[in-house]
């Protein structure tokens, strides 16, 4: 076998592993969560929301759901989906075996990892599908709202979904090395939860750059301006976070190919 | 000499600096074997499983398998090795088929009907669609032991495989092994704590305790090892006039509780004479075992 086939035999696997999972269900349930809120909230409390004169009600409608989801919400589910994803090896007394399998260790680690990050942006298209009916739906139900008058901006959601998706890449790499380093689910979830608290705390200080943590609030801000069209596909937050995610991911790699598997 | 399918030398190894766990372990089983390793709870057959399939990282000493140093050639070393170590690894969620699909697609090579084959051999095909959760510890001891045998190993690594097995299952595991050995040529590695197991299916043996190996040769010159003399233990109604006569026959009595006598003998057929003896004096004999000396063995082997 090359390597590419091991790699995609690895992630084929990980995708069956995922079947059933709560996991699984979980991204599914991140999705509607934000999108269901605003679905009741445009229903019941439309009047206040009706645009004035030459508004895109489109533009508050989505950009609101995604600083709602994204700063709190969206870390969080991080966290918790990467460990929940390697606790099922842990559980089921897999690590061991899939290390005596004649693969090698990469296309394991790297396999599964993919597939966290497959899951996560799984989640983000299920959001914007979401967002896009619900927008559609309450508009249908209440035109006074005008939503099907005008068109969303789409490019600019878009962009900035797939900021805030590339800002939570580097505390991917980290919570999925804690994850298959320590078999006890608390563990990752615990200094996670402790270093995206300290991340609330921090992100308006200028050096939060450097803080993975702090990026999911910092994506969705370029630092100097607060000009949205200035925006850009990859501000400096996403490439440290890029940076992040591949040292991570490397460090995490060698470490967990060395492990003692007991 | 055959070559050694599983060989180590001066294996070292150990969870924390103050203890040695594994200490200058020499392994040494040979193709076509099945290898009993045995050794009580504790003293590091687990360890020495994981040594020799690479989880662990050892200290000192060589491993090699197939005649191949294993760090150097480990994925075509473990291409050619089923193993089960303790407890069996099964996804809880997924069905037994699930299961033996996954384990197939890593491996590569496997092909489709093998799955059912499998689950044939470990006589699981009237629950493979059953989520492994809801499995038996046997069940379950089951299925890892059909993952294992994928790919039609050519050494086949059990750790503790009766574990949680019924006496059914017992029986079926051994013939397995038996016939895994016997017709498809399987050199097969078996750790228990129970000598009797190894006794019945093993024709190697290697006896290890606290990282050491006591005794590594065939389970014949394991027996032949002994003195050659017999216990016997007869179970009277009056174990101290049994014990005189046995006495006067020269046969080292031993009164081991009220109604027992432990005897000790050369041959087996001094035990007719010693009962017609016993049964001249009107002496009741309810029941004469020859006691398992290799237990025995065992036990002096592995207790201080």
């Amino acid at each position: 076998m090359n390597s590419l086939s091991y790699f995609l035999s690895s992630t084929k696997n990980e995708t069956v592993k995922l079947k059933r999972t709560f996991a699984f269900w979980l991204s599914v349930i991140g999705a509607f969560f934000i999108p269901l809120i605003y679905l009741l909230y445009y229903l019941l409390k439309y009047e206040k929301l009706i645009p004035k004169e030459g508004e895109n009600p489109w533009d508050s409608f989505m950009t609101s759901q995604i600083t709602a989801a994204s700063p709190l919400l969206i870390p969080m589910f991080i966290i918790l989906v990467t460990s929940l994803i390697v606790q099922i090896e842990h559980k089921s007394l897999s690590v061991k075996h899939l290390f005596t399998l004649p693969i090698p260790k990469w296309s394991v680690y790297f396999g599964k990892l993919f597939i966290v990050l497959g899951l996560v942006l799984f989640t983000y298209v299920l959001f914007a599908l979401l967002v896009f009916i619900v927008g559609y739906t309450v508009g249908g139900v209440h035109g006074e709202l005008q939503m099907w008058e005008h068109t969303p901006n789409v490019s600019l959601f878009v962009k900035l979904l797939f900021r805030s998706f590339i800002s939570v890449l580097g505390i991917i790499g980290l919570q999925f090395w804690l994850s298959f380093r320590f078999k006890n689910f608390i563990v990752p979830l615990g200094i996670g939860m402790v270093l995206f608290i300290t991340g609330l705390i921090v992100y308006q200080a200028k050096e939060s750059i450097y803080y993975p943590y702090a990026y999911s609030m910092l994506s969705l801000f370029p630092l100097d301006s607060k000009d949205v069209n200035a925006m850009v596909w990859f501000p400096r937050v996403a490439l440290y976070s890029i940076g992040y995610f591949l040292l991570f991911s490397v460090l995490g790699f060698l470490d967990i190919r060395r492990m003692n598997i007991k | 000499m055959i070559q050694p399918i599983i060989k180590t030398e001066n294996l070292c190894f150990s969870y924390s600096k103050s203890k040695n766990d594994i200490s200058a372990l020499d392994l040494e089983v040979p193709r076509g074997s099945v290898y009993g390793f045995l050794g009580p709870n504790g003293s590091g057959k687990t360890t020495t499983i994981r040594l020799l399939l690479g989880l662990l990282r050892k200290q000192k000493g060589s491993i090699s398998l197939f005649g191949q140093p294993f760090e150097e050639n480990r994925i075509d070393n473990l291409a050619r090795v089923g193993a089960l170590i303790e407890n069996p690894s099964l996804y809880g969620h997924l069905n037994a088929r699930e299961n033996l699909k996954i384990a197939a697609r890593y491996r590569g090579g496997v092909p489709k009907n093998r799955i059912e084959e499998v689950l044939e051999i470990v006589k699981l095909s009237y629950v493979k669609k059953k989520k492994v959760k809801a499995f038996s510890l046997g069940m379950k001891q089951r299925l890892g032991l059909a993952i294992s045998l994928l790919n039609k190993p050519e050494l086949l690594i059990l750790d503790e495989p009766a574990n949680g097995l019924d006496p059914k299952g017992i029986i079926e595991m051994r013939s397995l092994i038996r016939e895994l050995n016997e017709q498809h040529d399987t050199t097969i590695f078996i750790s228990s704590h129970l000598l009797s197991e190894i006794e019945k299916t093993c024709s190697h043996v290697g006896i290890i305790r606290e990282g050491k190996m006591l005794f590594q040769n065939t389970v014949a010159a394991l027996k032949n090892s002994q003195t050659g003399k017999l216990v016997v233990e007869i179970e009277t109604n009056d174990t101290s006039s049994a014990s005189e006569i046995a006495k006067e026959l020269q046969m080292n009595p031993d009164i081991a509780d009220e109604q027992s006598l432990n005897v000790v003998i050369n041959r087996k057929d001094e035990i007719p004479g010693l009962i017609d003896n016993l049964r001249n004096r009107q002496i009741a004999v309810y029941q004469v075992r020859i006691k398992d000396n290799l237990e025995e063995l065992f036990l002096s082997l592995t207790e201080n």
